[in-house]
């Protein structure tokens, strides 16, 4: 009983420890999470993995074998708005997809970005939560 | 027990929440607070001491106020202790409120009501170097000593500016925490790329209140160096190392490799809050090149971003044996324009230890 209280408690801490450790470099670098669609039942997964060499952001939409990669992402660091394109693999060729987003509490470890995913004629919203 | 257990914890909460926010960010500087009434508790406890009074209201409401006087070890070192102030006791305290909403204030002053007694003051900054100082101590084969002399004790402490701004920077006023007096300075602290300087003044406009040392993280990179309560620098010659004891922060250390070995590869590295660091002496200045930073900690006072590519070349030399000159030499171009060096110097605190300051883990806002 007390093992597992024990355990508990450090569980407990170290969650709360991760919790606060918040990433305070470039604010879109790192792997962030969520979903896109047009309506709140018809939801698509998304994991974006982000990154920046001091002179471009570059980005990865759902790496693996599905992969689509984003050669160049505008931050305009004026109104923190984020703004990309890409182009996915569709079944009879490339799909574009067009992302205008809002960066949202950039202080926060779990920072948010929040707008609009178009992917070929399909249009929706979309929030994706950094990891 | 269960309410004791709530209450000592919404205290822990409290008190830290305090003392390790930037004093900006918790206090409003701008306005000033009286409260009279008797002293209920006093928390003598790490990173800051509490002295708790019942105010009543002109309605004849009563409500408890927590009042901050600071660290303990500050504290005593200026005969002031535990037991200055007693379970009720009447007082007066001067100070400044806090932002929010909570019943807070740091004190400037207390006093005893009835004899007019004044039983507290902030205590003023550690005062800097008197006199002139003697050389600097140094080993048998000549070398300077960056601790004490055989057979003494002391630290170094941080008295004089302590805010990193590029060295060719003049007259870019801010706090000891770092705030601007003015924002438009804030191209002449350091050459930014926008995203950085966008960043740098978020943190700026919002007092600093995101800190990361408010969640106890380490000071990394310079920091360590701005922090109260002072650092050693222990010498292992024998191990070929250099043990940097930090006072403030989380009573952390650092190692700098002093054996010759090679600076790694940046990529490889494991990345932490001090990095890797190998130093080597250039005559009578020890020369430490440091890489392989984590993101997760602010690396000086004021909220300047770096990313993992950050690279600094930190010059430490004791000019006397009160003074030791830091310098360094901060590159990463991933949040600056180009490479920029800035500096203090810290003070010879003679014949004390560093003592224990903690900042406790789970204790988090």
């Amino acid at each position: 009983m007390r093992k597992v209280a024990a355990f508990l408690i450090a569980s407990v801490i170290g969650l709360r420890v991760l919790a606060g450790a918040a990433q305070e470099g470039h604010p879109l670098t790192g792997t962030w999470s969520g979903d896109w669609g047009p309506g709140a039942n018809q939801r698509t997964h998304i994991t974006m993995v982000m990154t920046w060499d001091g002179k471009t952001i570059g980005g990865t939409i759902n790496p693996g074998p599905d992969a689509v990669p984003v050669d160049a992402i505008a931050l305009d660091v004026t109104k923190w708005t984020v703004r990309f394109d890409a182009d996915a693999k569709g079944a009879s060729g490339p799909v574009r997809i067009s992302v205008e987003g809002q960066l949202n509490d950039i202080a926060s470890a779990h920072r948010t970005i929040t707008g609009t995913w178009r992917q070929g004629t399909a249009k929706g919203d979309f929030k994706l939560t950094r990891d | 027990m269960r309410w004791s257990l709530a209450a000592a914890a919404a205290f822990v909460v409290l008190a830290t929440v305090a003392t390790f926010a930037q004093r900006s960010a918790v206090y409003d500087s701008e306005r000033q607070v009286r409260l009279e009434g008797a002293v209920t508790r006093v928390e003598w406890v790490n990173p800051s001491a509490f002295v708790f009074i019942d105010v009543r209201d002109g309605g004849g409401v009563v409500a408890n106020w927590a009042v901050e006087v600071g660290n303990p070890i500050d504290l005593e070192r200026h005969k002031w202790t535990r037991r200055s102030v007693r379970i009720g006791d009447l007082v007066t305290v001067d100070g400044m409120p806090a932002r929010g909403p909570n019943r807070q204030a740091l004190a400037r002053s207390i006093v005893h009501k009835a004899s007019g007694k004044r039983l507290f003051d902030m205590p003023a900054a550690r005062p800097g170097g008197t006199g002139r100082a003697g050389p600097a101590p140094r080993w048998p084969d000549g070398q300077v000593r960056l601790g004490p002399a055989p057979g003494q004790k002391g630290y170094w402490a941080t008295t004089g500016a302590k805010a990193l701004v590029e060295s060719t920077a003049s007259n870019v006023r801010m706090n000891d925490e770092g705030l601007l007096a003015n924002l438009t300075d804030a191209d002449r602290v350091a050459p930014m790329l926008p995203w950085a300087k966008a960043i740098y003044l978020h943190r700026q406009r919002t007092q600093l209140r995101d800190d990361p040392i408010t969640r106890c993280m380490p000071p990394g990179g310079p920091r360590q160096f701005q922090m109260p309560n002072g650092v050693q620098l222990i010498e292992q010659r024998e191990v070929g190392r250099i043990l940097v004891l930090m006072g403030g922060g989380n009573r952390n250390w650092r190692v700098i490799y002093t054996d010759g070995r090679p600076q790694g590869q940046a990529a490889e590295a494991v990345l932490t809050y001090y990095g890797t660091s190998v130093g080597r002496w250039e005559k009578d200045t020890l020369v430490v090149d440091s890489i392989g930073y984590n993101e997760r900690f602010w690396f000086t006072n004021g909220g300047l971003p770096h990313t993992e590519a950050l690279h600094l070349t930190e010059r430490f030399s004791r000019p006397d044996a009160s003074t030791l000159k830091y310098e360094v030499t901060v590159d990463d171009p991933r949040t600056y324009t180009r490479s920029w060096t800035g500096g203090w110097t810290l003070q010879w605190v003679p014949g004390e230890d560093i003592e224990e300051y903690f900042c406790e883990e789970g204790n988090t806002p």
